[in-house]
């Protein structure tokens, strides 16, 4: 029999409490590295702190982007055949999305406090800046998709086309730096060049970028589970509803 | 804004925005297990669910 | 017999549809706004984005066809040249061996002070003689705007990296040495 209480053990297994306590604990370490142990930068001095957030933020946010995509495609291929993973697929592409817009959040409000300081201005119509806050703008418009009210299947497979047409901006976002002239600097980190930060924070921005993924997959499996629990009670409130209604109607003859 | 005072609110701002994000998904996911009366049977389904993100 | 009922029931649909209207809007109105600064956020970026500035050697190339007209400059900043009086601040820029000079009239950021930092400066050409470090020019440009592009290179402040050298290779290919910092 169901008890009260214990929806709590709902959002929270042994292997997820293992993960957000790990998620805290590196979490707490990459602060001590990024603020305190790796060495101010001989050009911006102590505001080079706010590389170890900003990269990974949007490296996570990529990764989110490309999850919901990776699961849209999977849910558009396996949707008909197999109804329950196809909803599998729809729940793990809206958490990922709905991380990936946290993190994309936090990657323009730091890159803004780190442009004042640096460029000497918050905001430029630069190209990576303006495919950034369009990125952005895009997966909200893909969250408010899915919350638009429609059948399920016809609503998940939406926001599925949605959410492929919007990371054709990722790729967008990430080579604007080198397709166009930007403010913006190249890429701290990228495949096949050596890179051009020194050791200690090098090996900082590398640590935080795992932090940063542990805490990240800790909220998407979190989420998960919410949006679980969501479709749980929309279909148990509304088969009460529907039952209310006709018991209602019946009933008074 | 000086360089400490611009990392001290970069990284106040995203632990803010961390904390309340994971907050919101704990706490939300809690009442609604609440609202639903859900126990440990309905649990082990949705581990079987989570199951397969970390499989797949 | 007539199964027909006395009145109309109302058939779940139809409650799932009323259940489901009182979210439209909200939604619906979220979604206006979300497209109305899509759109704002493309055209500010068409805008912008294809030529954010022009490199000192091609804005000297394309100074008469640009005239007074305002545009962005970007240029490595050359240490020696760098005077402040009275507000304004003058100093040199320099981008494939081509040199600028610049007549600035607003505070710069604080990494300016940084030797051989690139800037990208808002302003137009005027006319009129000025010596530079490599010889004389016919105009130089004057800004009221400066921001500071910095690179993707990071190094520790602790090691003591020698600044006052111009990046490697930058300087040459030029036929023209510019002389050392006077600080």
């Amino acid at each position: 029999m169901p008890v009260a209480n214990s929806g709590a053990k709902m959002t929270a297994t042994l292997i997820t409490r293992v993960l957000g306590v790990s998620a805290l604990a590196a979490t707490g370490l990459m602060a001590v590295l990024g603020l305190v142990i790796s060495p101010p930068d001989v050009v911006q001095g102590e505001a080079v702190r706010m590389l170890y957030i900003h990269v990974p933020s949007i490296w996570i946010a990529y990764g989110g982007f490309a999850l919901t995509s990776i699961s849209s495609i999977l849910f558009l291929r396996r949707s008909r055949r197999r109804p329950d993973q196809g909803r599998h697929y729809d729940r793990l592409a809206g958490s990922a999305a709905e991380v990936g817009v946290v993190f994309t959040a936090i990657t323009l409000i730091t890159g803004m406090l780190w442009g004042k300081v640096t460029w000497g201005t918050y905001w430029q119509w630069d190209a990576r800046l303006t495919t950034t806050v369009l990125l952005f703008v895009t997966y909200l418009g893909y969250l408010a998709l899915r919350r638009l009210p429609a059948e399920p299947a016809v609503r998940s497979r939406r926001a599925a086309v949605m959410a492929l047409i919007s990371f054709i901006n990722v790729p967008i976002v990430h080579y604007s730096v080198d397709w166009w002239r930007t403010l913006h600097q190249k890429a701290s980190l990228s495949v096949g060049r050596r890179p051009e930060i020194t050791g200690e924070m090098y090996w900082t921005l590398l640590y935080s970028a795992l932090a940063v993924t542990i805490l990240a997959t800790w909220l998407i499996i979190h989420r998960y589970r919410v949006i679980r629990l969501e479709e749980l009670r929309d279909e148990e409130g509304l088969e009460a509803l529907i039952a209310s209604r006709l018991n209602k109607d019946f009933g008074s003859h | 804004m000086s360089e400490v005072a611009t990392v001290v609110a970069g990284w106040g701002i995203t632990f803010v925005i961390l904390a309340t994000y994971s907050i919101w998904v704990v706490f939300r996911g809690k009442g609604i297990g609440r609202e639903l009366g859900i126990g440990e049977t309905e649990q082990s389904d949705l581990e079987k669910d989570v199951g397969t993100i970390t499989d797949s | 017999m007539d199964l027909t009922p006395l009145h109309e029931v109302e058939a779940p649909n139809d409650l799932r549809r009323r259940v489901h209207r009182r979210r439209r809007w909200s939604v619906l109105a979220i979604s206006a706004v979300l497209i109305f600064a899509m759109a704002f956020i493309t055209a500010q970026g068409l805008r912008n984005a294809t030529l954010f500035f022009r490199n000192v050697d091609e804005a000297v190339e394309q100074r008469s066809e640009l005239g007074e007209r305002r545009f962005r400059i970007q240029g490595r900043v050359v240490p020696s040249s760098v005077k402040s009086e009275s507000g304004l601040t003058t100093f040199e820029i320099v981008h494939n061996c081509v040199v600028a000079s610049v007549l600035h009239s607003s505070d710069p950021p604080e990494l300016f002070s940084s030797p051989w930092i690139p800037v990208v400066l808002e302003g137009h050409w005027l006319a009129g003689e000025v010596g530079t470090s490599v010889g004389s020019d016919t105009h130089y440009f004057s800004s009221d705007r400066m921001l500071v592009k910095h690179t993707n290179e990071y190094a520790s402040a602790n090691e003591q990296r020698v600044m006052e050298e111009p990046p490697e290779d930058f300087l040459d290919q030029c036929s023209f040495e510019v002389p050392a910092a006077t600080s």
